[in-house]
């Protein structure tokens, strides 16, 4: 650990930090553009120079090049570094245009930052300026390159970072030029991280151009919802609008980056008709009448067909608090538990993965980011959690290996072993890859535990597949590697892989390695569904609906109607249920069907929520604004109407705790007040993974609420009865997600939607010839009176036997059963 | 941006869009020879260069899908090199010397005599489409200086009659030339 | 007059370049066929260090010590390039060798190969030279039909084979870790800080490169020996000869090869002929553009690299630029400037943004409006250039440091009187495009 002296301060550092972190640490920020922690050092813009005085190290040197040693004396103040640094300021400035007065990066920009330090002000340079001309690059990112400082992180970001290859550097010299070959829609779905990276106004963020400037607007720390990885970001909102989200740093998630789905998605807090005032059968109502309308209709039901006539549903967008809330409501009503997954095959994936994370296993991207070996079961990274995708590519370029086994077409920014197989078949292959890594000096060395599973399960069902060359040279790199990571999904999978991965960590863990496991889930408070509603299982609804069973339902922000499969069972029930009440801030199909709504609060509203992501780690958001519907849908361009309310416009939304609580005191008759002390209080009692919340834990960077070990002894879960797979003459039609798109919330937002791309069907050439059917050719697809009518992309990776759709609104996916439904060949045909 | 300059010019030539078979065989082949096939992007280039008169954005696809990489790949080192001409030049590209020797040496500069016997501007083509003039630093002749470089050959000594002479000559011989020592 | 000892030039014909029974008859080979069968690769390493062969290509570095920086064990393949990228103005020389004996400089390159145990190696050459590129194909050919390269040369168990890859064409090309980029087909920047070329150089393997005139000593050293190369020099801590490309203001502008450490004097009035008629000597560049103007006081200094360094200026590839007393020198350090401006990589901001404050500085001077604070801020920005990612933009600042440590009245006379004192009867087309 070196201890050196920066401006007179001592302090002492990891081996290997940069002289520019460690005078951060002291609080020293030495100016700084090609240098960026995630993108490592370049010197290039020689804006770090310090001076070494004594040491090692002597004479003017850049900061972030040098690693801190023992001895080391080095001034930033020092007279030749500070007019070193004058000059270099001076440079990057010749050819700025000044226009800060029109530039979004104003206010937020280190180019006015490192300026003003460096002391440089009135321009000497007489000579003529370079300019440029812009490209357009799409939706999301705005291109000004007059005012680019050549700092390079751009391309380091997008070449080097997350692999894609069509943005870069043109030209030479002080004419080089940042963009692409021609202009066209960036390729990386992390393409807005270049707003971030960017340190002058190059690159800013389109959709929030002109809105304002940093100090007009009102900014925290928040999440992203739009997938289970809990990415950090800072939302930035005025005059009630939801105006840009930025990533926001978070060492162990997801570094410095989010990918575009979460920067761009946000825009359904901002829709022009997003439920804002309790309705009653469509009609606009006050609130005291909605809640005494459900409140009468609840107790007619009550006393006619009993407590069990009615049923909650939440999601896994809920927050934490809801969740909760909405099971304490049930509890003190009387009510059946609620359920929080529709599909009660995915709710038993879910609640499967949450079982197997505990402490020994449960790992965070970062350690992704550093693992050497990365084996995937059914999951497409890009388009499930893309974020998850480039934290993949980082251990691919410190040379670790990553494999993917997934019948869909995975495609990512680098170099990895795609394995084409069928779901059914999945376990197959990964059985063989890890009985190809695991030698027999090693397998006698194993738990009896850990051997009972190898012989019982692994063994027997190595293979065979298509593969078996190939899961025996992975097996191989599998058995060198020291890290390895199983990432498993839980919506393209069979019931019995969640378990199986998990195990199989076990079972490497066993074998002496550090193993992390990892799940992707559905949803961005999924696990915390899992949690909440662990001591029982899920009942379906619709069956109990159609038994006749239930008469009411209450949607909390969830969209059976809408956004849920078997949408023909479920048109059905809407006209038998007696009474539908949701609370959403969606305005989605449940929210117009619903007898009774009642508007609620955004992430970006709400006093403060809490979501637990795909590892089990619990974070924070807060709120950016008041609530209310935003000014400019209130005044439509003029001045805001004249008017007096005593309450924000369209601000009656409150959170689902708030209108449970109230509905179960007026219901029930006594008071209910449901604090966020108390809920946590109340799901301390309800699962043991809460108790930690009631300590003082810092809630910076959230903590997991994970056991040390699961509770079931290792292994006990195993199954070694396999599921059959169907038969030849079907192919198995997959229903999947895609980057944009597919996600609930993200598909209400203006801005995603423009990056989204028309759905088609994809499949093997071997699948398509045999069928007759040419690459871009329109295909039909009838299936129990659902038809889809589409065009086809054939792509080598595509499983054999299977062909692949996006959950796009362009395709009827809801009417179908599930999201994987074999179809028989004759009902595949080509359409003219 | 680069395609509107052409057909603003009207100096594009016609539609090439696809390379002769025997080029697109003899490149591949040549590719296939080396460890690492980008190394040879700068040759695949200049084939390119030479079959179509200069590097044009179909070029560029094409150096692109023959070496898989992406046209900005492309785009990133053709923009960088003096000789990988994007912009469509004349049948003899003049790279007149505008370095510090062949600048103190002779009455005029050759580079300025040039334009003005022409009729273009720096970088500009000639009419007849058999001339484009360049500036160069420094190209090599300096014991011969003042020099310019014609499709690979020296042409150095210069003075205006000399100037004169070599324009004549490039107009009379059939094709471009690098003469071989 | 001395008798030059032509070494390097020794087959040199004016209509063409040697072929290689000439090279063979003169000696050319044996080098080659001895090391190969009777030596091992650490005693070529060791016979060029005692030789005291310091690099041609501008930076001076002792080529052994370069060659032996490859640690052992170091994986295969290795590379050696051999750089023919000459493009700094002024500078000539490494077309007249090797358009006047190429196999010299084959068999330099194979020597080295051999002394580092490469497999592979590229001559780098600039577009500017396609003639030679030609040449050296064919040539290659010759040499492979002839058992010098390819696989197990001359019966050992030595393989090597050298190809010509051809740049498109920039002076950073030059600088050793940016051709390296090239030779991979990346964009050609400089990479410092990172690992050394000898450990990772051509995709990620120990690679040597060496400028051609440096190559093309190897030979006569392992067939003549270290010492007497070594005696060659005119200075005690000199090697061999030098070939000194010498023009400008001069009555016969060529590439003389001259014992290292030759007075400057003696290169200009006896090997090129004085100076014009016409011509006064005013300053000279003693290596090339990036090297410094040196007026009439140094006019009798040892062309070799310690005296230079002894006086702080650089030899660099010993390229020699002449100026007379009706050449502008601000005018002429604008033009140098503007190679520079127009050579950057961009890569860093003093190179990128600087040069080109300081070429307008100069462009302002010469053109009358010139002040007398620009004297102080081109010194500070020229100080400021040692800064940089690379050596190329201190090289760029040189020519401007040395105008203003000798020629400042040049300059001041060029403010005070608000135009270029020379214009009238001076070099006219002074002005440079912006």
């Amino acid at each position: 650990m070196p201890k050196l002296v920066i401006d007179s301060q001592e302090i002492v550092v990891p081996s290997g930090t940069k002289v520019i972190d460690a005078a951060e640490r002291l609080g020293i920020m030495i100016p700084r553009f090609c240098y960026h922690p995630a993108l490592g050092s370049l010197g290039a813009c020689r804006v770090c120079a310090v001076k070494f005085e004594e040491g090692p190290v002597r004479g003017l040197e850049m900061s972030c090049m040098v690693e801190a040693k023992d001895g080391m004396v080095v001034s930033t103040t020092d007279r030749e570094a500070v007019d070193f640094r004058k000059y270099i300021i001076e440079w990057l400035m010749i050819n700025h245009p000044l226009d800060c007065p029109v530039c979004d990066e104003g206010g937020h920009c280190l180019l006015q930052d490192e300026t003003v330090s460096g002391g440089h002000g009135i321009r000497r340079y007489r000579g003529r300026k370079r300019t440029y001309e812009d490209q357009d690059l799409g939706p999301f990112v705005q291109h000004e390159m007059n005012r680019c400082i050549h700092c390079w992180r751009c391309r380091r970001f997008y070449q080097e970072f997350s692999g894609y290859r069509d943005l870069g550097a043109m030209q030479i010299g002080n004419r080089t030029y940042f963009g692409r070959s021609c202009s066209g829609a960036l390729e990386s779905p992390f393409s807005g991280n270049l707003i971030d990276v960017c340190p002058t106004g190059v690159f800013t963020d389109k959709p929030a151009r002109y809105k304002g400037r940093r100090w007009d607007f009102e900014r925290a720390p928040t999440l992203c919802l739009h997938c289970s990885l809990g990415c950090n970001i800072t939302g930035s909102a005025r005059y009630r609008e939801v105006v840009r989200v930025e990533a926001r740093h978070h060492p162990n998630v997801n570094g410095y980056f989010v990918c575009d789905r979460g920067r761009f998605g946000f825009a359904y807090a901002n829709h022009p008709e997003r439920p804002r005032r309790a309705r009653i059968k469509g009609k606009e109502v006050s609130w005291d009448r909605a809640i005494a309308y459900t409140a009468g209709q609840w107790s007619a039901l009550q006393n006619r067909a009993g407590n069990s006539a009615i049923a909650c549903l939440g999601s896994p967008r809920n927050s934490l608090e809801t969740q909760a809330a909405l099971a304490r409501f049930c509890e003190l009503l009387g009510l059946s538990d609620p359920g929080f997954l529709l599909d009660r095959d995915l709710e038993r994936r879910v609640k499967t993965a949450v079982s197997k994370l505990d402490e020994r296993v449960a790992i965070s991207m970062r350690e992704i980011e550093e693992s050497d070996f990365i084996l995937t079961v059914g999951v497409d990274p890009i388009h499930e959690a893309p974020m998850l995708a480039l934290a993949m590519r980082q251990a691919y370029r410190k040379g670790g290996s990553v494999a993917i086994l997934d019948p869909r077409p995975v495609s990512l920014p680098f170099e990895f072993h795609h394995f084409p197989v069928a779901i059914a078949e999945m376990d197959l292959c990964l059985n063989a890859i890890i009985k190809a890594s695991l030698p027999a000096s090693v397998l006698e060395n194993l738990t009896q535990e850990a051997q009972g599973f190898y012989r019982d399960v692994v063994d027997r069902n190595a293979g065979p597949t298509a593969f078996q060359e190939r899961e025996i040279l992975l097996g191989r790199k599998l058995m060198e590697s020291r890290r390895p990571v199983i990432v498993c999904g839980t919506d393209m999978v069979d019931q019995a892989m969640p378990s199986l991965a998990g195990n199989h960590a076990l079972l490497l863990r066993s074998a002496a390695k550090k193993t992390g496991l990892f799940y992707v889930l559905p949803g961005p408070n999924a696990f915390g569904a899992a949690l909440v509603s662990s001591c029982r299982e899920y009942e379906p609804v619709l069956d109990r609906i159609e038994k006749g069973e239930i008469h009411a339902l209450v949607i909390v922000e969830a969209d059976p109607f809408g956004a849920a499969m078997e949408q023909d069972r479920w048109s059905r029930a809407l006209e038998t249920l007696e009474l539908i009440v949701t609370l959403d801030y969606l305005p989605s199909p449940s929210v117009t069907e619903a007898h009774v709504v009642f508007p609620t609060r955004t992430v970006f509203e709400a006093s403060g929520s809490s979501f637990i992501n795909q590892e089990g780690r619990i974070q924070f958001s807060s709120p950016l604004h008041c609530g209310g519907s935003p000014v400019s849908q209130v005044s439509k361009g003029s001045h805001p109407p004249r008017i007096h309310l005593d309450q924000v416009p369209g601000g009656e939304a409150r959170s689902p705790a708030e209108i449970l609580s109230e509905l179960s005191s007026v219901i029930s008759g006594k008071e209910q007040k449901m604090e966020v002390r108390d809920l946590w209080a109340w799901l301390a009692g309800a699962a043991p993974a809460f108790k930690k919340l009631s300590g003082s834990i810092s809630r910076n960077e959230g903590f997991r609420l994970l056991p040390d070990r699961q509770r079931e002894a290792d292994f006990s879960d195993a199954l070694a009865q396999r599921i059959d797979h169907g038969d030849k003459e079907q192919i198995e039609l997959l229903l999947v997600e895609r980057t944009f798109g597919t996600e609930e919330l993200s598909s209400y937002s203006q801005f995603a939607r423009e990056a989204e791309e028309p759905p088609w069907l994809t499949m093997n050439p071997r699948d398509a010839d045999r069928l007759g059917f040419a690459q871009g050719g329109r295909v039909s697809i009838r299936v129990k009176g659902i038809l889809v009518d589409v065009r086809l992309q054939v792509i080598d990776a595509v499983a054999p036997g299977v062909m692949v759709l996006p959950r796009h609104r362009g395709i009827p996916w809801q009417k179908f059963e599930t999201p994987r439904v074999r179809v028989s060949v004759d009902r595949i045909k080509r359409l003219p | 941006m680069i395609n509107d300059w052409i057909a603003a010019k009207g100096l594009h030539r016609g539609n090439q869009r696809m390379m002769p078979e025997g080029l697109r065989r003899e490149l591949e082949a040549q590719i296939k020879e080396a460890d690492h096939p980008r190394e040879c992007v700068v040759d695949v280039m200049y084939a390119l260069q030479k079959h179509y008169g200069y590097l044009s954005d179909d070029a560029v696809l094409e150096v692109a899908s023959l070496l898989g990489m992406t046209p900005l790949e492309v785009d990133e080192l053709a923009t960088f090199y003096d000789f990988i001409y994007r912009e469509p030049v004349g049948k003899y590209v003049i790279h007149a010397c505008d370095g510090v020797v062949c600048w103190m040496l002779g009455e005029e500069s050759v580079l300025e005599y040039l334009c003005r016997k022409l009729g273009v501007a720096v970088g500009e083509t000639t009419a007849d489409g058999l001339f484009t003039v360049l500036p160069t630093v420094c190209i090599g002749c300096c014991d011969h200086a003042p020099a310019v470089l014609v499709n690979g050959r020296f042409y150095g000594s210069l003075n205006p009659e000399r100037i004169d002479a070599m324009m004549e000559e490039l107009r009379r011989v059939p094709s471009p030339l690098v003469v071989d020592r | 007059m001395s008798m030059s000892v032509k070494v390097l030039l020794k087959n040199a014909r004016p209509d063409r370049p040697a072929t290689f029974e000439e090279y063979c008859r003169s000696g050319g080979y044996q080098a080659l066929r001895e090391a190969v069968k009777t030596m091992a690769p650490r005693d070529v390493i060791r016979q060029v260090n005692d030789s005291g062969l310091r690099g041609r290509g501008g930076a001076g570095f002792p080529a052994a010590l370069k060659w032996g920086g490859i640690p052992e064990g170091a994986p295969f393949p290795r590379y050696v390039v051999a750089n023919t990228d000459e493009m700094e103005p002024g500078t000539f020389k490494d077309r007249v060798l090797v358009g006047t004996d190429p196999h010299m400089v084959i068999e330099g390159t194979i020597l080295a190969a051999f002394a580092v145990s490469a497999q592979k190696g590229v001559f780098f050459i600039r577009p500017s030279y396609e003639m030679d590129a030609r040449l050296l194909e064919r040539e290659l050919q010759v040499a492979r039909a002839a058992g010098y390269l390819g696989k197990n040369i001359l019966g050992s168990d030595f393989s090597f084979d050298l190809v010509v890859h051809r740049s498109g064409g920039r002076y950073i090309c030059g600088e050793a870790t940016a051709q390296v980029n090239a030779i991979m087909g990346n964009r050609p920047h400089p990479i410092k800080g990172g690992p050394r070329m000898a450990e990772q150089g051509l995709w990620s393997r120990p690679t040597l490169v060496n400028n051609v005139e440096t190559l093309a000593c190897v030979p006569h050293i392992l067939t003549q020996g270290a010492d007497w190369f070594k005696s060659l020099a005119k200075t005690e801590t000199g090697a061999g000869t030098k070939l000194y490309g010498v023009s400008g203001k001069v009555k016969h502008p060529g590439c003389f090869e001259l014992p290292m450490g030759t007075r400057l004097s003696e290169i200009i009035e006896e090997a090129a002929g004085g100076m014009m008629r016409g011509s006064e000597f005013k300053a000279l560049l003693p290596g090339g553009a990036s090297t410094a103007f040196m007026p009439k006081q140094y006019y009798d200094l040892e062309m070799d690299f310690e005296p230079l360094k002894k006086c702080g200026h650089r030899l660099g590839t010993g390229s020699i630029v002449v100026f007379d007393h009706q050449t502008c020198l601000v005018a002429a350090a604008l033009n140098l400037t503007e190679f520079f401006v127009r050579e950057s990589c961009g890569l860093c901001t003093p190179c990128r943004e600087g040069l080109p404050q300081i070429r307008d500085l100069l462009w302002r001077i010469e053109n009358g409006q010139g002040r007398e604070e620009f004297i102080p801020m081109l010194r500070e920005m020229t100080g400021h250039m040692g800064h940089a990612y690379c050596a190329f933009a201190p090289g760029a600042a040189e020519p401007v440091e040395g105008l203003l440590r000798y020629f400042e009245e040049e300059v001041r006379e060029h403010i005070s009187q608000r135009k270029c004192p020379f214009r009238e009867h001076g070099t006219d087309h002074a002005q440079a495009r912006h």
